[in-house]
């Protein structure tokens, strides 16, 4: 499977493609963009299974990336990895289509447990 | 009265994001500092994040150069190879900005939105504040004896 990884911060990419090593998730091919226009553009010419997307993103953040898939009649499973986990903000990002929100700081075990039965 | 998150709150959230992303084998230890007092590290990055909205708010984070250097390389996962000549000034930047993000990501999530939460700006050397600006909670810390600080201000509405 390929996972595409949006975040504006490398170093958050870097921890991210860690982590999914660490939780047992590290055969899949990873392709990372630097922000939501460049992971809308991402989808269409890559074809990810899975998005993880940070919200807070210059450009386009990740709801918007969400929105512009779902109009564009993209059906990529989306998810994001933000450091924003209110209730507003999960609210906010269901009603747009994202399967889950993981909630910066998380372990290798927040990724197993949001992952599971959407990477196998 | 202006709202403000309570310093146990702010405590806990460096803490969680320090023991994630850092690890627990170099623990994040209170060290406090007396109000008013600067910052103990001539010599340091800080960043800052704004919350506007429903609360309105600036969190910052200062933390001496040497912890920022290996802040940034703990969390870009480099060998000692690599570290040899120390991550370069774009990384400890994204770094530093991607803590204070988060810390003030989690900050937002306690209090009244909704609100928005401002992409990071970070700077090498001290944060300043306006005047204007109360601080409302602070947390001092120091990991392996290098100093770290936290702090959230207001800036009072008419």
């Amino acid at each position: 499977m390929k996972i595409l990884v949006a975040d504006d911060s490398k170093v958050m990419r870097q921890i991210v493609i860690r982590t999914l090593r660490q939780a047992g998730f590290g055969g899949h091919d990873v392709v990372e963009a630097e922000n939501g226009r460049d992971c809308l553009e991402k989808v269409a010419t890559e074809s990810p299974d899975l998005v993880l997307s940070d919200w807070n993103m210059p450009e386009m953040n990740g709801i918007d990336c969400l929105a512009a898939l779902r109009a564009q009649g993209s059906q990529v499973t989306f998810g994001f990895v933000t450091s924003e986990g209110s209730d507003e903000m999960r609210a906010r990002a269901a009603a747009a289509g994202a399967r889950f929100l993981i909630a910066k700081p998380f372990t290798a075990e927040t990724f197993t447990e949001a992952l599971a039965g959407v990477l196998v | 009265m202006t709202a403000a998150p309570a310093i146990t709150d702010v405590q806990a959230i460096v803490e969680q994001v320090w023991s994630s992303f850092l690890g627990e084998a170099e623990p994040l230890l209170p060290a406090p500092v007396a109000p008013g007092r600067a910052f103990p590290a001539d010599d340091a990055w800080s960043a800052a994040v704004s919350i506007s909205g429903g609360w309105d708010a600036a969190v910052t984070v200062e933390l001496s150069t040497p912890l920022a250097l290996s802040l940034t390389t703990t969390m870009l996962g480099l060998t000692a190879d690599e570290t040899a000549e120390g991550p370069l000034d774009a990384d400890v930047a994204d770094a530093v900005g991607e803590l204070v993000n988060m810390i003030g990501g989690n900050i937002k999530s306690l209090m009244p939105g909704p609100s928005v939460l401002s992409l990071p700006a970070v700077a090498a050397g001290r944060a300043a504040h306006p005047s204007g600006a109360a601080e409302v909670a602070r947390f001092d810390g120091v990991r392996a004896g290098q100093p770290v600080r936290v702090a959230v201000h207001v800036i009072p509405q008419p």
